[in-house]
């Protein structure tokens, strides 16, 4: 298993020179043991060391780049089951699939799309990462020559060869080498020369097999011969293969530590109807798939699968954040009241939420206090009189609003005489201590 | 290195109850795995989904919703009946909105009316929900439990604010309770003790954690649903074992990605599609996190979501 | 174990309104009742103290020591108030106590007034990005602090590391790792570090009845793991009396049938 800090410390230099970046040799140990730090950043570690380290620090589950590049992915080193007990690390990348069958008019538009798909959410740039290509024509000449053009139209985005027929893959792979594609893939009749093109052009390798089992024999197999970078498939066509099959991987990977099976999961999700493959994307992401693999691109699956791998890849101990700004409910006058309170999304949700109830047209000023909730950020100096009135200051609010009152949650009524003194010109005024109170108090207020 | 399949043994099982009379009931819980993972315990029953109806119109669906229910919208047994015939609803759930003090401000009397109607001319399991407002809802589903004595409906929603009287009504009309708590396990856990310290068997009552959706907290009640589930099994914890409720078309009905015009959000593509996929994402979502009943709103997101749910059950 | 009595704070009613006041007489009382309880160290929690905080904590400091012969906790994020606190603490008690630095850079100051006033601070093992997910996490975090005090030439003796208690209401998985991250700070640095926590914090939002029966349990695990110093009630007579029993078991008194009195 894997070494604490502590031992990890043991086998450093203890020199504390910073080459690594970081001040003492101990700060970085805690971070190799977190996987946070790669080993590579010690120049002065011994091989002995080297090697202890290597093999105990290595994650359960291998981290594998796809493509290269800006828009290069970085899949695997995940940890965990649920992301209740920590983090899942490393978002699944969407890939979308394009047949070489197709014409070259369809191909250049569905490259055009993906390039296209980049939409921004919650301050977060999202598109689809990858592009499959299936040699469904079973001709090398054809292969490589549609590689090769979707390769210069999307020359950034990274690239699956989709492709079992292992001449028309060399031809491709030695086409686009330079992008590092994922050569997917590798089965059991075709697997040494799959083998040799990959180690050749020190590509990733794809490898299928019918479930698990059949897959960890694969994976040894491979590793045997030589290829490090792996990603598997399990071979699951439904959703039911995919949640049995990708928990099973996970599950061996992370609690048996079961190296066979310690690599990124690609699951082909292709349906004929976009909704349902939507919904069966939908059990990938959320069940420890890397790389996810769709027929066709709709602006709003995108957005909805984008949407829901944000969801469950966010850090469940980073509080969720709303953005600051005066936030308008109903709609308010110059004359509606105005609040304010932080930006801890719950906070939000829940404040919002009542101040909707009581049909009170209303503006609530959201402040920025990196996400507390209102009693945590007051002792944390974080929502403290200087700061609300420079926020209320610099919001641009006085322009709004005809009056000068400002309704403060009663949990920091301490606050109300100093933000007087602070917010020249205002008036503060003590709100309900808890949020179920404002409807009330926002219709007594109104009366 | 040989493979050996990675199963889990569980010490707890999901309580199993049915919901409804004769034919038409429904069995679900039961299961001692977490969702749909077969391979290694018993999943005797499949998540149902109900289809929500209102006692009024709504105001406040988005017209790409609401235009598949025109003509129904005036009476809720015509509505339902027209769920369980054209749309082949499982289950209805009849959310007495317009009870709210804000809506309509109806009666307890019209509720347990507009109950009676609906269950005369229903023969699917029948989930009753209030407005939620903690003080009207206990008065409202108080009657409308009376209304619908013998029918072995699913009431809700107790609250900590009111769940005595709510309690007392399902114990003495004989339905399932719906217990909801907000985003809290540890809340969930405390409300669900003291409702079976007033009597209420656990295998009678279910839990709704709170429900959110897609892109607006939705990883929040993922995560409690997952929590709840494990304490179920892994620790055999009998208070976290009623089956778990998501009430997602609520939810989801109000976010801008359902309603927002393509105009308006070209980048987000067809309103009709996208509408419809945020509903199914996130039932989704509920599903694999533990969820054995959801509400839902769309018939195109209750159909592609119950296929899903054939794959996920049947293989 | 060092107890620092946690009672002199601005979340108290009684506490606040005599430190608007300036009224001496409450918070001398509690200061007083705190240490005749077996208190080590008093802490003085004045609130972010964006006002006038130079001079509370000045007055603060003076009128605690006039009353009792302990070194104080100074509790406070304004550093000008932390400043002035330390500039009046009487040492000739034992030194004064910074509460405290974290790996948030606005928090590094805490560290230079430590260094500079000969003062000991609380490291809390928070960062930027949210609360740390597990005891590795925390101990990770404990490290950068502790290479942070040796850069403003701080020993790390005179550094208490606080693995940042979070409520079991809604935190519990938080308890167990606090319990181990206590463990895993010890082993940074030979000899061990020294540890503190906010003990009353694990019972907070659990009903009254509750609080102490959860806060002495608590306690005991922590001190098993070698605990160093806690902030907490040493008013309340149970607590401590489960202190002074589990120093039994750990061998760190004497055994004798009254040692509760002592």
């Amino acid at each position: 298993m894997a070494l604490s800090g502590v031992e990890i410390f043991k086998l450093l230099p203890k020199t504390n020179c910073k080459k690594c970046g970081f001040p003492t040799c101990l700060a970085f140990a805690m971070k190799l043991a977190q996987r946070q730090a790669s080993l590579d950043a010690c120049p002065d570690v011994s091989e002995e060391a080297k090697k202890i380290l290597g093999e105990a620090s290595a994650p359960p589950v291998r981290a594998i780049i796809l493509g290269a590049g800006d828009k290069a992915v970085k899949m695997g080193e995940e940890t965990v089951l649920f992301r209740h007990e920590k983090r899942f690390v490393n978002p699944c990348a969407f890939a979308v699939n394009i047949k070489d069958s197709e014409s070259d008019n369809e191909i250049e538009k569905k490259v055009a799309m993906v390039i296209a798909s980049e939409i921004d959410r919650v301050g977060q740039k999202l598109r689809i990462d990858a592009i499959s290509i299936e040699c469904a024509s079973n001709d090398a000449v054809r292969y490589e020559a549609v590689t090769r053009m979707v390769s210069s139209r999307a020359p950034d985005t990274p690239i699956i060869l989709n492709c079992f027929n292992a001449s028309a893959a060399e031809a491709a792979v030695k086409a686009i080498a330079d992008k590092k594609p994922l050569l997917y893939g590798a089965r059991l009749d075709n697997l040494d020369a799959m083998v040799n093109i990959a180690k050749a052009h020190k590509t990733p390798l794809g490898l299928y097999a019918e479930g698990p089992e059949a897959l960890s024999s694969l994976a040894e197999k491979a590793k045997a011969m030589g290829v490090e970078d792996i990603v598997i498939d399990p071979g699951a066509k439904s959703a039911k293969g995919i949640i049995e099959g990708n928990t099973q991987i996970r599950r061996a990977a992370i609690k048996k530590n079961f190296k066979p099976l310690g690599y990124p999961i690609i699951n082909i999700v292709m349906k004929d109807d976009p909704l349902i493959e939507t919904a069966i994307a939908s059990v990938a992401i959320a069940k420890y798939a890397s790389i996810v693999v769709l027929s066709s691109i709709e602006r709003w699956k995108n957005l909805a699968l984008f949407t829901l791998r944000q969801n469950l890849y966010t850090d469940p101990q980073v509080p969720m954040q709303v953005e600051q700004k005066i936030y308008k409910i109903g709609e308010p006058g110059p004359d509606a009241p105005l609040m304010i309170t932080t930006n801890f999304s719950l906070t939000y949700f829940i404040v919002s939420g009542e101040v909707e109830n009581s049909k009170v047209p209303s503006r609530l000023a959201v402040m920025d206090c990196e996400g507390l909730s209102v009693l945590t950020a007051w002792a944390a100096g974080k929502f403290t009189a200087s700061r609300i009135a420079q926020f209320i200051k610099e919001s641009g609010v006085e322009n709004e609003v005809k009056h000068r009152e400002l309704i403060i949650p009663g949990q920091v009524a301490i606050l109300s005489g100093t933000l007087e003194d602070k917010l020249e010109g205002w008036k503060i005024i003590v709100g309900p201590r808890e949020a179920n109170g404002l409807p009330t108090f926002l219709k007594t207020k109104a009366a | 290195m040989a493979y050996v399949i990675p199963k889990e043994t569980y010490s707890g099982k999901v309580a199993s109850m049915t919901i409804g009379e004769g034919a038409k009931s429904i069995a679900i819980g039961g299961e001692n795995t977490m969702p749909f993972l077969s391979f290694e315990g018993a999943i005797p029953n499949r998540p149902v989904i109900a289809m929500e109806i209102q006692d009024i119109t709504p105001d406040d669906w988005p017209d790409n919703l609401k235009k598949y229910y025109n003509g129904y919208y005036d009476d809720a047994a015509k509505w339902a009946k027209f769920c369980v015939e054209q749309l082949n609803a499982k289950a209805i759930a009849l959310r007495l909105v317009g009870t709210h003090p804000d809506k309509q401000d109806r009666s307890a009397e019209d509720a347990a009316k507009t109950v009676k109607e609906v269950l005369s001319v229903v023969d699917v399991p029948l989930i009753i929900l209030g407005s939620n407002h903690i003080e009207k809802d206990a008065s409202v589903i108080v009657a409308a439990a009376e209304a619908a004595t013998g029918k072995n409906c699913i009431i809700g929603k107790a609250q900590e604010g009111n769940y005595k009287t709510i309690v007392a009504a399902a114990l003495a009309h004989k339905h399932k309770l719906i217990a909801m708590s907000e985003l809290d396990i540890n809340l969930a856990k405390q409300l669900n003790i003291l409702i079976t310290q007033m009597g209420f068997e656990t295998d009678r009552l279910l839990t709704d954690p709170m429900c959110s959706a897609l892109g607006y907290g939705l990883e929040y009640t993922y995560s409690v649903m997952e929590r709840i589930r494990l304490a179920a099994l892994t620790q055999n914890d009998t208070t976290m074992q009623p089956p778990i409720v998501g009430d997602v078309g609520m939810y989801v009905w109000k976010t801008k990605e359902v309603s927002a015009s393509e105009e308006d959000m070209p980048q987000w593509g067809s309103l009709e599609e996208r509408g419809i996929a945020w509903e199914v994402v996130t039932a989704m979502g509920m599903l694999l996190a533990g969820a054995n009943l959801l509400i839902m709103r769309h018939p195109k997101a209750v159909e592609k979501a119950e296929k899903v749910i054939e794959e996920l059950t049947k293989g | 174990m060092i107890v620092i009595g946690e009672k002199i704070s601005i979340i108290a009613k009684k506490v606040r309104e005599a430190m608007t006041n300036r009224d001496p007489k409450p918070i001398q009382e509690i200061a007083s009742a705190q240490w005749k309880a077996g208190a080590h160290m008093i802490d003085v929690n004045i609130g972010p103290a964006e006002e006038k905080g130079e001079d509370l904590m000045t007055w603060m400091v003076n009128i605690i020591q006039e009353v009792v012969p302990l070194p104080l906790c100074l509790d406070t994020t304004n550093s000008n108030a932390l400043e002035a606190g330390l500039k009046a603490h009487n040492n000739q008690w034992g030194r004064a106590l910074i509460n405290s630095t974290s790996n948030e850079p606005e928090r590094f100051v805490m560290l230079e007034l430590a260094a500079r006033h000969n003062a000991q601070v609380i490291g809390l093992t928070l960062g930027k990005g949210g609360l740390p997910a597990d005891a590795e996490e925390r101990a990770a975090i404990a490290s950068e602090i502790m290479a942070r005090a040796m850069e403003y030439g701080l020993p790390l003796e005179d550094l208490f590391l606080d693995p940042l208690i979070l409520q079991v209401c809604t935190m519990q998985s938080h308890a167990m790792h606090a319990i181990k991250a206590v463990r895993m700070f010890q082993e940074l640095n030979d000899p061990p570090m020294k540890t503190v926590v906010g003990l009353s914090n694990i019972s907070n939002g659990a009903p009254k009845d509750m609080r102490s029966l959860i806060d002495r349990t608590f306690l005991t695990l922590l001190m098993h793991e070698g605990l160093t110093a806690a902030i907490m009630n040493p008013l309340d007579k149970d607590l401590m009396a489960v202190m002074k029993t589990t120093d039994i078991f750990l061998g760190k008194t004497l055994y004798a049938h009254s040692y509760l009195e002592m």
